[in-house]
């Protein structure tokens, strides 16, 4: 590898304070490339996001003026609306559930199709094509129709419908996600050809098995995806919409058991036309999502790889 | 440890993973595509069979559940609207794939002050739900006068305003060893061309992923365009197909059924066509150097 | 955003005053919407439908057209819950288009938050001459006209005709009561051996009917609720009894109803009868191989009808409309026009114009006939409709489900439910 080589030459440098003028010019370099994303950021998201943060604290309904409320969306969200703390125990078990099943899926595909000399291009069009769906008004009544009282789980299984009973209704619109885990399988895939063939064929001379070439190898130079993986898939189980919404007519049913948060939120801002509730309720996602997502990333430190800062 | 070694004329020996590597497959695939299936066959079956019926096949075929799925579009030829999405679709594209990996490279592999808070807040972008930031971006667009045009639909693509790819990218970026650019910078590459000519071409699996994911999501996102597009001749296939299915009017689940099929012909074979070109990754793109 | 509070005259969408001020500031102004085109005026014109409303509206836009030279109509349509988000963004966005298509549970919020134009501004380019005075009272909002209805639809009992009368039970008649029809159900579930009903416990619309049966109304005039706890927990004490004899639908058949005719329990083959809106009943007739007949909702136990007729949809003009004239004389078109009502028909259906209605009636076919001919039984034996609903209106009847989920899943005792509903239903009306 010429990289070696010309690695050990740059170390040297590298070590020492790099010069000023150098710094600052790659330091405005970096402001060039970063410059549609931030006025990106500050028009099209800063923006926005300010105002439904002014309105979290407005009674806001869409069609009059907003007036102040101060923080009576947020002590009515927790004191005195049942349904939310419903919402909310609905959406953590789906995040629990749906999360950890349709990775784990993605990534046993994954790993299969790597080990495929044929077919592979087959299959990974085969498993990809339920996500090429997304999530609308026909799926949903298919799923319904599987789902249902004497559907085809029921005929197969005799465990009558799932999606008519509130205890169950939550698994069918998990499994509708977990089948549709194209996205992250072909993210996995992608991070499992950058892996260079090197280290394996390394790894075989040395006599390395199978499991210990997974270990030491696969996980470490795969962990940078499997990370990007996890954290987007956690955030968008969190803002879980549109299999609830289709497969239960928008309503979060039978008896709000997959009234998910964004459903209810939905509900809330378009539906009774509370914005400025949803939009408190929006700003309370938003932080806990965002504490979970800075725990994950607080313990990336101690699993994830980066090759760029693998030398430290 | 199953090293495939070049066949001699005998024949090979039955290699039993590989066999239970298929068999497992095709067997999760008969689970998988079971749903797509059922949508296919009920695509063509007659209204009172379309629920009630529990069998897969249908009775007798309903080929006029397409014709009525198309009959919606009539105003506007389909071929304009096929037009109209792939502008759309083509616009995503081009825009994430540039400015996504513009940005992620500064995030990656530059070093610039906030770096650590403005990634912070580039994530945190996507934790809001959309619902709540609807209604300003609409008012947005509609000061700039870009309503009822593509504008609102490409516009943000260009932005890098969808944080999922610039993370993605992010990460494959991250991926790479350091020692690529500053074996590049001996050679007196600037930033720019170390991008360009070597950080760029070793992405190219997240890229392309990029690529793909943002024609099928762009595709399938009736609700941003049903909420910026006013002019049935500016609408989308999707658009034009899922507008004409009311199911609150009148029975209409098979149109809707042969609808969804319909518009999901183009992706599927946008998918077929491109989804090769997920393979090259390393193999290709010469980072054994 | 200072300021924008403290303005007693500060128009409504205020979000979109602040943003725009924000943009303009940014120095990045855009142009305005145009809406006059060549010389000509240009209106949009915006509803919900299906592919055939579309095909039949866009001829009648186009004869329009064809009549006022310098009048040009662009249109738009999506179905019934697209459009909805869609109106509430634009209307947010104050964007709304000239001429909307309404539901009746619309116009109180889109008439409060001034989204709406006052018909009485334009008096002379519409006529109602040929409309039922109480029909057309229910798009008055505080006494004044906001919107103008365009069709009218009333609940009925339908079902399956074959079945019912193989079963021997007696049919259903005129004025025939709730116990009545509790006492049909029961027959129905005997003879048969299925649910002879939907459980109508879950159908805000239905509770409505038998409200008004017995003299009372879902909201009073000045936007509170018209009944209590104990009337609603009545209510669903009676249907969650009958639920309980297998007389109406499991909670497990009913709460898969999600507004389309095939997700209905009839419209499974789980039960015999079913309550729902006159035309949309028509979805039934792809279903139910030998047909359906629409029978009167029961009436209250002293013979008052609960049922009414209800107009099924809307015109409204936006109250930042450029051309308020021009988009007043396109409503005027579509509801009175000879030839325009030929067009449409009862694709929206059957027409408030009383003289319309009778010029059309020969010409319909099948169940638009069908329709036609029940609305023709009751009429003259109704009581007037009500006030449009007050805008909490729109979150409650989902909430009005979600609560029964709570007492057929046996959650919940009625009482219970009711009385959550009714704190729910105050904290949605609270001024």
């Amino acid at each position: 590898m010429t990289t070696t080589q010309t690695q050990a030459a740059v170390r040297g440098p590298k070590a020492e304070v790099p010069q000023k003028p150098v710094r600052r010019r790659r330091e405005g370099a970096a402001w060039v490339f970063l410059s549609p994303w931030v006025l990106g950021a500050c028009v099209l998201t800063l923006l926005p996001m300010a105002v439904s943060l002014y309105l979290s604290f407005t009674d806001y309904d869409l069609f009059n003026a907003p007036n102040w409320v101060g923080l009576r969306n947020y002590t009515q969200m927790f004191t005195e609306d049942p349904r939310y703390w419903r919402s909310v125990g609905a959406t953590l078990t789906y995040v629990v559930i749906a999360v950890p099943l349709q990775l784990a899926l993605a990534l046993v595909v994954a790993l299969a199709l790597k080990g495929m000399k044929r077919g592979r291009a087959f299959y990974r069009s085969a498993f990809y094509a339920p996500s090429l769906l997304g999530a609308s008004m026909s799926i949903a009544l298919v799923w319904r129709a599987i789902f249902n009282d004497g559907g085809t789980v029921d005929n197969l299984f005799g465990t009558g419908g799932w999606v008519n009973k509130p205890g169950w209704a939550l698994f069918a619109v998990a499994l509708l996600t977990v089948w549709q885990f194209g996205a992250p399988m072909v993210i996995f895939l992608a991070g499992l050809q950058q892996i260079p063939g090197e280290l394996y064929e390394a790894a075989e001379v040395d006599g390395a098995s199978r499991w210990r070439q997974f270990l030491s190898i696969t996980v470490p130079m795969l962990s940078p995806v499997i990370f990007f993986n996890l954290v987007l898939q956690t955030i968008q189980a969190f803002q879980v919409f549109t299999p609830a919404f289709a497969v239960s007519a928008g309503k979060g049913g039978p008896a709000d058991s997959t009234l998910f948060y964004t459903l209810y939120l939905y509900d809330r801002g378009f539906v009774a036309s509370h914005m400025g509730y949803a939009s408190a309720m929006a700003w309370v996602l938003l932080i806990a999502i965002g504490a979970v997502t800075a725990v994950l990333f607080r313990t990336s430190r101690s699993w994830v790889f980066y090759a760029s800062e693998g030398d430290r | 440890m199953t090293t495939t070694t070049p066949t001699t004329v005998a024949r090979k020996p039955l290699d039993w993973r590989r066999v239970a590597l298929h068999a497992g497959c095709l067997a999760a695939l008969l689970v998988m595509l079971y749903p797509l299936a059922w949508l296919l066959a009920t695509s063509v079956k007659p209204a009172d069979e379309v629920i009630a019926s529990l069998n897969l096949l249908p009775g007798k075929l309903e080929w006029s559940n397409y014709e009525t799925a198309l009959d919606g579009v009539n105003d506007v030829s389909v071929t304009r609207l096929l037009t109209n999405s792939l502008l759309i679709a083509g616009g995503a594209v081009i825009g994430n794939v540039i400015s996504c990996s513009l940005a992620a490279y500064a995030f990656a592999r530059l070093r610039f002050r906030f770096r650590g808070p403005l990634f912070a807040f580039m994530i945190a972008t996507i934790m809001l739900p959309h619902h709540a930031v609807l209604i300003p971006q609409y008012i947005i667009f509609n000061q700039l006068g870009m309503v009822n045009t593509y504008w609102p639909l490409i516009l943000p693509k260009f932005l890098a305003t969808e944080a999922f790819f610039v993370f993605l990218i992010v990460q494959f970026m991250r991926g790479l060893p350091r020692e690529l650019e500053e074996a590049a910078r001996i050679d007196g590459c600037g930033p720019f061309r170390s991008f360009f000519s070597v950080i760029l071409p070793l992405t190219r699996p997240a890229l392309i992923t990029t690529a793909i994911f943002t024609f099928i999501w762009t595709w399938n996102d009736f609700f941003t365009q049903l909420i910026y597009l006013f002019s049935p001749e500016k609408f989308t296939l999707t658009l034009a197909l899922r507008s004409f299915v009311d199911a609150s009017s009148t029975s209409a689940f098979g149109p809707m059924f042969a609808m969804s099929v319909i518009a999901l012909l183009p992706i599927v074979l946008f998918f077929l066509a491109f989804q090769r070109f997920l393979v090259e990754g390393m193999a290709n793109s010469g980072i054994k150097g | 955003m200072p300021g924008s509070r403290t303005r007693t005259s500060f128009r409504p969408r205020a979000a979109a005053t602040a943003l725009a001020l924000c943009v303009v500031l940014a120095g990045c102004s855009g142009g305005d919407a145009s809406s006059s085109a060549g010389g000509k005026v240009v209106l949009r014109y915006t509803w919900w439908g299906n592919p055939d409303r579309a095909a039949r509206t866009q001829e009648a836009v186009d004869l329009f057209e064809k009549k006022n030279p310098g009048i040009e109509v662009q249109t738009s349509f999506s179905g019934y819950d697209a459009y909805k988000q869609k109106l509430a963004t634009q209307a947010a966005g104050g964007d709304a288009p000239d001429v909307m298509q309404l539901d009746y549970r619309m116009i109180d919020q889109y008439a409060s938050g001034g989204v709406l134009m006052d018909f009485a501004e334009q008096p002379a380019a519409l006529d109602t001459g040929e409309f039922d005075a109480g029909l057309l009272a229910t798009g008055k909002v505080d006494g004044k006209q906001y919107a103008i209805p365009q069709a009218r639809g009333t609940e009925t009992v339908v079902y399956d005709t074959e079945q019912w009368k193989a079963s021997g039970v007696e049919l259903p008649r005129q004025g025939w009561t709730w116990s009545d029809w509790a006492d049909a159900m029961r027959a129905l579930a005997e003879k048969t051996g299925k649910p002879g009903a939907t459980d109508p416990g879950q159908s805000e619309d239905a509770f409505e009917i038998w409200l008004r049966g017995q003299g009372k109304a879902l909201y009073t005039k000045d936007r509170k609720l018209g009944f209590t706890a104990d009337d609603l927990a009545r209510w669903w004490t009676f249907t969650d009894k009958l639920r309980r004899e297998g007389v109406v639908s499991s909670a497990e058949q009913t709460s898969q109803i999600d507004g389309t005719v095939e997700n209905t329990p009839l419209g499974r083959g789980y039960v015999i009868a079913d309550t729902n809106w006159d035309a949309p009943s028509s979805g039934f007739l792809a279903l139910i191989p030998d047909g359906v007949t629409l029978a009167p909702m029961p009436s209250g136990e002293d013979g008052t009808p609960g049922q009414y007729f209800k107009p099924s949809m809307f015109m409204g003009v936006s109250a930042d409309a450029t051309h308020p004239k021009e988009s007043v004389r396109l409503i005027d078109f579509m509801l009175n026009d000879a030839e325009a009502a030929k067009i449409l028909g009862a694709t929206r259906g059957i027409p408030v114009n009383e003289t319309l209605r009778d010029a059309i009636a020969p010409e319909l076919k099948d169940f638009d006939k069908t329709v036609y001919d029940f609305q023709a039984s009751v009429d003259g034996k109704l009581e007037p409709p009500p006030q449009a609903p007050p805008s909490g209106d729109s979150a409650l009847q989902t909430t009005f489900q979600r609560d029964y989920d709570q007492v057929s899943y046996e959650r919940m005792s009625p009482r219970e439910a009711a009385e959550n509903y009714i704190t729910e239903a105050n904290a949605e009306l609270r001024p």
